[in-house]
């Protein structure tokens, strides 16, 4: 029906990514109608029913147009007919019906739909160009949800402001949108774009010589921005001679590097990474990286692709002290400034002397990442987003690394505090005296005039009464300005702690972190103003595809209630269902098979439980070792240790001390027996943990992620909520309902009905907190509320409370337990034992070492 | 006695347990058969499924929810 052209208008719509500008693509669109009209010559364009130029948005739209193919020879008025009856049936079937936009007549080799209502853009991920469209996707809106086939993106106020921030240009948007799109981009979509483009990225706020410049390439809107009062008492006039003429108003100097045409951009960058990478690659293994390398590796990529015009920029001095009321107004005035760090330049603060240590190999997509940060040879704030496990403390090393000046590292929690240093210590040739810790036990300051200091969000926003050497520390982090200031997952800082952490530490460029750019209480609006817009989000398939990270395969178990739990489950209305469901005798069965199953493949495998009943019950019955809040720090060790090296323990039991306060193993199989209602982050986090299983290299390779949940439970609600995101992600959660070959597993665990009955009233009897999540951690000074305790995310964190019990004396005593004797001893004891077993030769020798050690002391005493 | 016009109901055994205790607010079970099979009043038929309909209903996440 419509004339198809794949091979020619593929071939056209490609090239014509590359080509910078021609003419505008409502020609080409038009065009396209009148050579339409020529060779098929069946009904005029402007007419609404212009044959097989409509959205077929499913299966039944499609039924319907192949129906509507057999009746195109029929008459035209049998077809307005019939037309009007399949409209009609379509807008009552579908909320939204856009039969009304006209398809392009190429359109089959054009990959997107843009929605015009709310700018929504669906993308064919199958298609041949789909990568390139992704790239630039990804650059102008936000993903939504990507999984194999149909990707959607959604344009937003935000996700156009970060477009603007890396260089790309209004018009070169809606060209290339108009040109990747199946129907005309709607008028509403070409406003709305022009709308934000115009003010957005206009004005930038540059730190050069320690002085705040507002610049801009746009005389008038520095003019416009003048005639506001706020702005021009806090303007610093350098030259007072010169006002009248415009020209010479605002200093000039030539613009930096620009980048270049969108998708034109990305398709060379792709190419550029490969060398990039592949050069990085040669000269890290000749071991000669130097500086420069890294730095034509990370930088170069725009810096090549300079555009031949040669912009002038204008601007003016900004006083100090003003900044915060110039930024907040500019704000107002919805020219919202992008700040950038001349970092290069900047001859006021002294360098740091670090470098990435020659072996350390940066991964393509880390490079993309950091290429959009450092796009025109400065830093600009923003946002990037990577998997857990993909390398994002790398990214950030790297990028301080190319800054190369003082930096404050801030954190969750004390833990991932020395996880950063000695992420530090192991990828860069920074000296220990260069780093400096700030937590609550330790406050170090760094050698010479520049440094990192790695600390916590608390520790600095605090406003409480601090401690006579944290106050000092304090002092010493407001004193200085700071080159750079890495901000890692900072989708849990709440916006106010934010704030006070951005106000006092005066840094000259930003970078946020983050896995799971996701919040159950939405505030991710609030961080594109306070950080910056989000500069890069990787594809979590495109990543497993390569071979980034680990290819896994989620799952969802079902577990059936057994009748008498689902019974008491029914009639219970606290707290204590939880108890109930994670306590399914079945799932016990199921957690046993699976693990059973994977520790005969050679899997290492963790299994989570945020409740500490049943993770203590359930470690204890399947003779593995656990690590819970209450697990003392050598016994956490010992059993780690264990769990890394020794070939006979592969399964660890964890708590919620897993998610943030541990420095956790690889692991290739992960269960989850229960865990924090519906948190989409939590879900993401532990995902995390195998995805950067080190086997993954390997053909075929597989990491497991299962869910257990007890079916008919509200369980089964959270885990849908849970998995929101990895869907989106593009995870296919596959549902198993029957575990083959678990009724043969032999000693399977509660197999008898007498012994399910006992299981249940055990739980009953259990206390009712019990049933609370991750009750066994407490929050050290210095750890972010609500990332470490998380009883509820994000919210501040109480002393633990009274427990208020009523029982019989007889039962206090123990006097109603049915025996004394524990039946069921901690893995983690008999792992103790094991531990002792040292030679007596050695034995022997420490004895008398000690010894000799006493006497040297008495002697030297005496 | 009187007859009772029954009808069997095949179920899962949770379903079971949710109709047992449906059934101890307003009693329509005649017989508990097994695991699987009760016999319900024939003329509550409509209502006890529309209950189970919605209680079932409630650990569903939709994304709309």
């Amino acid at each position: 029906m419509a004339p198809k052209r794949p091979a020619e208008s593929l071939g056209e719509s490609s090239s014509s990514l590359k080509r910078p500008r021609t003419q505008t693509d409502n020609e080409d669109y038009l065009d396209d109608v009148e050579l339409e009209q020529e060779v098929g010559g069946v009904s005029p364009p402007d007419t609404p029913i212009s044959g097989g130029n409509k959205i077929n948005f499913s299966a039944l739209t499609r039924r319907l147009a192949a129906g509507r193919d057999t009746l195109d020879s029929d008459e035209p008025s049998a077809l307005t007919a019939h037309r009007r009856q399949q409209d009609k049936l379509v807008s009552h079937v579908f909320d939204q019906d856009f039969t009304w936009l006209n398809l392009k007549p190429d359109h089959a080799s054009r990959p997107i739909w843009i929605s015009p209502e709310d700018g929504h853009i669906i993308l064919e991920a199958f298609s041949p160009i789909a990568e390139q469209a992704q790239d630039f996707l990804v650059a102008i809106s936000e993903p939504v949800s990507r999984p194999a086939f149909i990707h959607e993106y959604k344009l937003t106020s935000y996700s156009l402001y970060a477009a603007v921030s890396v260089g790309l240009q209004t018009e070169d948007i809606i060209e290339v949108l108009n040109r990747l799109s199946k129907v005309p981009v709607p008028e509403e979509i070409i406003t709305f774009i022009r709308d934000r483009t115009l003010s957005y990225g206009k004005v930038k706020l540059v730190l050069k010589h320690n002085k705040y410049f507002i610049e801009s390439s746009y005389p008038e809107t520095l003019q416009y921005l003048l005639k506001d009062a706020v702005i021009r008492e806090a303007r610093v006039v350098s030259q007072p001679t010169d006002t009248s003429i415009k020209g010479a108003t605002f200093g000039t100097t030539k613009a930096p590097a620009k980048p270049t045409l969108p998708v034109a951009g990305s398709k060379e960058l792709e190419k550029k990474n490969a060398e990039g990478s592949g050069k990085a690659g040669g000269t890290t293994v000749a071991g000669a990286s130097t500086d420069a390398d890294l730095f034509t590796s990370v930088v170069g990529v725009d810096a090549d692709e300079i555009d031949d015009e040669d912009e002038n920029v204008h601007s003016f001095e900004i006083d100090d002290t003003k900044i915060d009321d110039v930024k907040k107004r500019c704000n107002e005035l919805e020219y919202p400034m992008l700040e950038e760090y001349d970092f290069r330049n900047d001859t006021i603060n002294a360098n740091l002397d670090i470098d990435l240590k020659p072996a350390t190999v940066i991964r393509p997509y880390q490079e993309t990442s950091l290429s959009k940060m450092f796009g025109n040879g400065r830093a600009r704030s923003g946002i990037i987003v990577l998997p857990c496990g993909a390398g994002k403390t790398l990214v950030g090393i790297t990028a301080a690394c190319t800054i190369k000046k003082s930096c404050v590292v801030l954190c969750t929690s004390s833990v991932s505090v020395m996880q950063w240093r000695s992420q530090f210590m192991q990828w860069s040739n920074v000296t220990d005296r260069q780093l400096a810790v700030f937590t609550a036990d330790q406050k170090e300051y760094f050698a010479g005039d520049s440094g990192i200091v790695i600390s916590t969000y608390s520790m600095v926003a605090s406003t409480h009464n601090r401690s006579y050497e944290s106050k000092k520390m304090m002092e010493f982090l407001q004193s200085r300005e700071w080159g750079f200031i890495l901000l890692d997952e900072v989708h849990v800082v709440p916006a106010a702690m934010f704030r006070r952490v951005v106000t006092t530490i005066k840094a000259h460029s930003k970078l946020g972190l983050t896995a799971t750019l996701v919040r159950e209480d939405d505030k991710i609006a609030d961080l594109n103003y306070m950080i910056g817009p989000k500069l890069y989000e990787a594809n979590w398939m495109d990543l497993a595809a390569k071979g980034h990270i680990a290819n896994v395969q989620c799952a969802e178990v079902w577990c059936p209630m057994t009748p008498e739990f689902y019974r008491e489950y029914l009639q219970e209305r606290s707290r204590k269902r939880m108890l109930l469901y994670s306590m399914n005798p079945r799932k016990f069965q199921a957690c046993q098979f699976l693990i059973k199953y994977h520790e005969d493949r050679g899997d290492k495998i963790i299994v989570f439980s945020d409740n500490v009943y049943a993770l203590e019950a359930y470690a204890k019955r399947l003779g593995k070792a656990f690590i819970h809040g209450g697990t003392g720090q050598t016994e956490r060790m010992r059993v780690l240790e264990r769990f890394q090296h020794d070939p006979r323990v592969n399964t660890i039991f964890l708590s919620k001390v897993g998610d943030t306060s541990i420095d956790l193993p690889e692991a290739t199989c992960l269960i989850q027996i229960s865990s924090h209602f519906g948190s989409r982050r939590q879900e993401a986090q532990r995902l995390g943990r195998i995805l950067r299983a080190k086997r993954r290299n390997d053909e075929g390779f597989n990491a497991f992620f299962y869910s257990l949940v007890s079916k008919d439970t509200q369980e089964m609600f959270y885990s849908t909520k849970r998995q929101q995101f990895l869907i989106d992600q593009g995870y296919a959660f596959k549902v198993i309902t029957h575990l083959d070959g678990l009724e043969t597993l032999p000693d399977l665990v509660y197999k008898t009905r007498d012994s399910q009955i006992e299981l249940l009233s055990a739980v009953l009897q259990a206390n009712e907190s019990a049933a609370d999540l991750g009750s066994d951690i407490q929050a050290k000074e210095g750890d972010l509320a609500g990332t470490v305790t998380s009883k509820d995310f994000g919210m501040p964190t109480k002393g633990r409370p009274a427990q208020r019990t009523t029982g019989s004396l007889a039962a206090l005593s123990g006097g109603q337990h049915m025996s004394y004797i524990e039946q069921n001893k901690s893995a983690n004891k008999k792992l103790a034992k094991d531990a002792t077993s040292r030679s007596k030769l050695f034995l022997n020798r420490e004895k008398k070492m000690a010894a000799a050690k006493k006497e040297s002391r008495m002697a030297g005493g005496g | 006695m009187k007859a009772i016009k029954g009808i069997l109901l095949t179920c899962d055994s949770a379903v079971k347990q949710i109709l047992l205790t449906m059934n101890e607010k307003e009693s329509f079970i005649i017989e508990d058969l097994d695991d699987f099979h009760l016999v319900i009043k024939a003329d509550e038929e409509y209502r006890v499924r529309r209950e189970l309909e919605t209680e079932l209903e409630k650990n569903t996440y939709s994304l709309e929810g």
